[in-house]
């Protein structure tokens, strides 16, 4: 019962935003903005949708950070859970210290990591390319979600890695075979919070892309938010291209973790 | 086998720098603006690689001047500086003092294409800093004001012209803000203590103007007041006699005429949409505007000058264009602005309606004043220009006006005293003047 007035409350908070982004992108560009919330524009037309595209590049944007995703999302994934899984089998103090560094790490502004990075990449003569984009994933993306898995592989009963390394299984087919399946709703989660973080980073684009045609979604979001006040729907409808694949990989997610529990 | 051979020595030769455009012949551009904006640059761009074969701009375009300051700022930091960037005077100070600017000054006198006296000296002068000329200017716009010409009509205000005063503005603002019954109303903010309503609120205000400095200043200046305690080289802002009485004219537009939107009205929809929505009889702004404003087809507008105290003035808005040490192109970078402030570029810009040549000849040419384009009266905007001023070129004149444009706004529309308003426009900007590299 309490589930649901929780469920009702959350979806009270964050649905009518979305409906008026929805309804905003659907207004007529070109005519002054209205002074009060117009759910059912009048005439409804997806003229906004077509401005944003030609405007603001989103096609080709939209590409590009699916490319970065794509490639981004399941290497991210990977290392964090392999970083997880290792850090779960160091004895507890050591394992600890790892924890508590990671914590210090998360700690660090990324603005403060900006100029190093560049100076790196520029040095790797990766500037003007999304592999700064991508590179991330190889450390995880984030000091977090290392920390997910490991506290995921630590509540594993401790005898189930001991029969696998009597039927002498290697770590690594240990990982795979059977933490992997075991922790398979925190991989949806990393997976899903992984692609955010990726899908809105918009700092790093920023900062190592240059050329126009490389841009990604953020970028090229961010020009049409600077379009004149009348042509807000321009805008709102680049925001709905843009958070509408978020979305989706939330259901996605969200699905895999029902279909789990409802597995065991 | 062949094709297979082919493509890995094209792959050999791109990712030598072989392939393409060689590297002194590319130019890179960093430039912020919108969609719009930014469609212009590349028209600019494309012109200049029809004009010169073989040359390669990269524009590389930031959103907004955040944007632009944030990549400008990594990439000179991290050894890799864009060949051009285009910066405001207000916002360039702080590559200035950290000696990020290679100085236009030699090249200029060495150009065939241009010459000083091309330019409005007051455009020049604004990038100049330690004696010598860092940058040349794109644009000289100015502070004006836009009027709703039908408004003007509907209600039988004159409309206004050279020379109106700051009291003929209050009077007009005055008598252009109406209920929804076309009558005359003061609008009154109901979250002030002891606010009362005397009648319909208004759906119609006389004046809009944004509570910055560089939009008090010039009335500060007209007032024949002082903002700084030395024009030269400001250590504080130090608002005297004249400029006191400014700044209560300036906060007597909210509380005493209620001529101006209150605050929440002004959060919920900006001055130039509400400009555009035909509800805004006058609104102060620079040739940003314009572009906006031609979009409007439902009634007439045209600009004015600012109203005058004692003596006309007017604040610079000026962006120009600048090679960073360490460029990889500066021959290039140089070549490009030479076209670009030539007359075929300026041209080029000056068609978006968004800028004031800072070249005199496309300025004063049709290619600005077009007689078929709004506005009408867009010589305006050169009458104002013996009368401009402009900001001091410090190196943390941004944080400088963050800080006082929120102390102007709470005392706009909090009916603040002005010497209580000075007092902390001092005391909260001191530090800041302080830490600016001289």
């Amino acid at each position: 019962m309490w589930r649901r007035w929780g469920a009702v409350a959350v979806v009270a908070v964050f649905l009518p935003p979305l409906v008026l982004l929805v309804s905003g992108s659907l207004h007529r560009p070109g005519l002054p903005p209205p002074t009060t919330p117009d759910l059912l524009p009048d005439p409804v037309t997806a003229e906004g949708y077509r401005l944003a595209a030609e405007l603001g590049g989103l096609t080709r944007a939209t590409l590009n950070s699916l490319l970065v995703c794509a490639i981004a999302v399941p290497s991210s994934v990977l290392v964090a859970s392999m970083a997880g899984f290792a850090m779960a089998r160091l004895p507890r103090r050591v394992a600890g210290a790892v924890a508590a560094l990671s914590m210090v790490a998360l700690m660090v502004p990324a603005v403060a990591l900006l100029v190093p990075k560049f100076a790196m990449f520029r040095l790797m003569g990766l500037t003007d390319t999304l592999a700064p984009l991508v590179a991330p994933a190889l450390i995880a993306t984030s000091p977090l979600f290392p920390l997910v898995y490991y506290l995921a592989f630590r509540a594993v009963p401790r005898e189930l890695y001991e029969a696998c390394a009597m039927e002498d299984l290697t770590p690594l087919r240990t990982w795979w075979r059977v933490g992997m399946p075991l922790v398979r709703p925190v991989t949806a989660g990393v997976g899903a919070l992984t692609f955010v973080l990726t899908w809105s980073n918009f700092l790093d684009p920023l900062v190592f892309l240059y050329d126009r045609e490389l841009f990604t979604l953020p970028l090229a979001l961010r020009s049409l938010a600077t379009l004149d006040a009348a042509d807000f729907p321009v805008f709102l409808a680049g925001a709905v291209l843009a958070t509408a694949p978020a979305l989706v990989v939330f259901v996605v997610a969200h699905r895999d973790v029902r279909q789990w529990r409802g597995v065991r | 086998m062949m094709r297979a051979r082919a493509l890995i020595a094209a792959a050999v030769l791109a990712a030598a720098g072989c392939g393409g455009t060689p590297p002194e012949r590319a130019v890179s551009l960093l430039v912020f603006g919108d969609p719009h904006e930014l469609a212009a640059y590349r028209s600019l761009e494309a012109a200049y690689e029809r004009a010169d074969p073989g040359t390669d701009v990269r524009l590389v375009e930031a959103g907004d001047r955040k944007d632009l300051i944030t990549r400008l700022s990594t990439s000179i930091a991290g050894g890799k500086p864009p060949d051009l960037f285009l910066m405001n005077y207000r916002f360039y100070g702080q590559f200035a003092a950290r000696d990020a600017i290679d100085p236009a000054g030699p090249l200029l006198a060495s150009s065939r294409q241009l010459r000083e006296q091309d330019f409005y000296p007051q455009a020049m002068a604004a990038f100049q800093f330690g004696g010598k000329q860092l940058c040349m200017p794109q644009n000289i716009s100015s502070l004006v004001v836009y009027y709703n010409r039908d408004l003007f009509r509907k209600y039988r205000v004159a409309e206004p012209g050279a020379g109106w005063t700051w009291d003929d503005m209050v009077a007009t603002a005055t008598a252009l803000t109406r209920d929804a019954n076309g009558d005359v109303v003061k609008g009154v903010d109901f979250d002030q203590p002891g606010a009362a309503p005397t009648g319909p609120p208004p759906v119609e205000y006389g004046l809009a103007v944004s509570p910055e400095l560089v939009r008090l200043a010039p009335f500060v200046w007209s007032n024949e007041g002082k903002v700084f305690d030395d024009a030269t080289e400001p250590s504080r802002i130090a608002l005297d006699g004249p400029a006191l009485e400014a700044l209560q004219n300036f906060i007597d537009l909210r509380g005493r005429h209620g001529v101006v939107p209150t605050d929440q009205e002004a959060e919920s929809q900006d001055d130039e949409a509400r400009f555009a929505a035909g509800t805004l009889g006058m609104l102060m702004s620079s040739r940003r505007s314009t572009t906006t404003f031609r979009a409007i087809d439902g009634f007439d507008w045209d600009v004015a000058p600012l109203p005058v105290y004692r003596t006309p003035a007017t604040v610079l808005h000026s962006d120009a264009y600048c090679i960073p040490r360490g460029a990889p192109n500066k021959t290039g970078a140089w070549r490009f602005v030479e076209f670009a402030l030539g007359k075929g570029g300026a041209e080029i810009m000056a068609a978006t309606g968004r800028t004031v040549p800072s070249n005199k000849a496309v300025a004063e040419s049709p290619s600005f004043l077009d007689p078929n384009a709004k506005p009408r009266n867009a010589k305006v905007f050169l009458d104002s220009i013996p009368t401009i001023r402009a900001a001091p070129t410090l190196s943390t004149w941004p944080e400088i006006e963050d800080v006082a444009n929120d102390i102007l706004e709470n005392a706009l529309y909090y009916n603040q005293p002005p010497a209580e308003v000075a007092r902390r426009l001092d005391e909260q900007t001191a530090p800041l003047f302080a830490r600016a590299r001289p």
